[in-house]
């Protein structure tokens, strides 16, 4: 072990001058717009749902995605501030009203019109595209949020890890619904909060190991 | 770990290091610790984060006993304090591009050293839930073999078998062991020879051994 002071002489020799990081809110920014536009790509690549127009209309499912936006954006801004050291534990808190929202429109959903199995059945081909779309959206998105976010391996690394996949998993069920023609309430259910408790579980369990390879 | 040939070192050499070279400058500073230190502070990791190794150097050896004392608050062991500084002053070299000197300096510095300080309870927290601290009441209270009630016991129950022994053997263990007397006393007092006590004394220890040791008579 070195002595403090000696510590400090080679930290001090190892001053480089650093770049200072933009402020939170701006960096927030820039993610969500690389989700926009990995959204896009998608969108292009796999081309909407068909009856996406018609889905719109529908105050329930219209609510429902746009509460999986908000809760995605406001859970991007949320990670990103308390990303910094210094900045109040309540941003966390940020993203929660967005989330009942999420959630009470996925029940109001399953209260009123509870379909088990869409016209034509549970398709596994279906299935196997969601998870195409799946990975898709949640493997660039959490990636570059791993990498923007390197830092805080050293700091908070769990709570930043769970709302930064909250805000993941939010964003990929927006391209699910927008994407996928599931009218099947479980694979609905499945689809949104599946990816979004494993999302939060995973990162809960290993966010810290995550940031810390990252960080290497 | 060599914590006590390091803990005098820093206490006792960074404080003059730290005001003889930032005396002229922080002099009106020093007295006025809370609102002027921090805005120095500010200023200092804002050159710092440009690459201004003094402004650097004054900023670290300045917050470090702050951090020190900031440990000590919740961490005991003294070479614990200074492991935990030193990992501060680590963390605040690897993050201090978030630091933003538009924001206050205190706040960003306290989450840090916070973060540290509970690594090192929780590891402590492991540690010790593994490790039982020694001490004299818990010889007596917690080992049973230790108490002195049992000793007693055992004590009663050796007496008894050396009584069943028959007689040379007994006076041999009594002479040689309970009374600690030397073979040549032994043999003086009682007139049996050297040689015969030994064998004995062997003969005495091995039948006691077979008696004691039965399962029966443990308690």
């Amino acid at each position: 072990m070195t002595s403090t002071p000696d510590l400090i002489d080679s930290l001090v020799a190892d001053a480089q001058p650093v770049r200072r990081l933009r402020p939170p809110a701006m960096r927030a920014l820039c993610w969500l717009l690389f989700a926009a536009l990995v959204l896009v790509l998608v969108a292009v690549g796999h081309g909407v749902r068909p009856d996406l127009m018609l889905k719109l209309r529908q105050p329930v499912f219209f609510a429902g995605v746009l509460a999986a936006l908000t809760t995605g954006v406001l859970a991007a801004m949320a990670s990103f501030m308390v990303s910094i050291p210094g900045r109040s534990r309540r941003w966390l808190l940020l993203p929660a009203p967005a989330l009942a929202a999420w959630i009470s429109t996925m029940a109001y959903g399953c209260l009123t019109d509870w379909v088990s199995i869409g016209p034509d059945g549970l398709s596994l081909g279906e299935t196997a595209r969601c998870f195409a779309t799946l990975a898709v959206t949640s493997v660039p998105l959490s990636l570059l949020m791993l990498i923007m976010l390197r830092h805080v391996a050293r700091l908070a690394p769990a709570p930043v890890a769970m709302t930064g996949s909250l805000a993941v998993a939010a964003m990929t069920a927006v391209a699910l619904s927008l994407f996928h023609p599931l009218d099947a309430t479980v694979l609905i259910l499945l689809w949104n909060f599946g990816v979004a408790a494993l999302f939060l579980a995973f990162s809960g369990l290993y966010g810290k190991r995550l940031f810390e390879w990252v960080a290497r | 770990m060599s914590s006590k040939m390091r803990r005098p070192g820093p206490t006792l050499s960074l404080v003059p290091e730290a005001r003889d070279p930032a005396a002229p400058d922080r002099g009106p500073t020093v007295p006025d610790t809370r609102a002027d230190g921090r805005l120095d502070w500010s200023i200092s990791m804002a050159s710092a984060q440009a690459g201004d190794r003094d402004a650097y150097r004054r900023l670290l050896e300045a917050i470090t006993p702050y951090l020190r004392a900031l440990a000590a608050r919740h961490i005991a062991n003294r070479s614990d304090v200074e492991d935990t500084v030193q990992d501060i002053l680590l963390t605040i070299h690897t993050v201090r591009h978030t630091y933003d000197p538009a924001r206050p300096f205190g706040p960003w510095l306290v989450t840090i050293a916070n973060r540290r300080i509970i690594d090192v309870l929780r590891r402590q927290g492991r540690s010790s839930a593994h490790e039982i601290p020694v001490e004299p009441e818990h010889e007596t209270l917690s080992v049973p073999e230790a108490n002195l009630q049992e000793e007693a016991v055992s004590a009663r129950m050796l007496r008894d078998a050396v009584e069943r022994l028959p007689a040379g053997q007994r006076d041999a263990i009594r002479m040689l062991k309970l009374e600690e007397l030397s073979l040549l006393e032994a043999s003086a007092a009682s007139g049996i020879s050297v040689a015969s006590l030994k064998v004995a004394t062997h003969r005495a220890l091995k039948r006691l051994r077979e008696v004691i040791g039965k399962p029966g008579n443990r308690t």
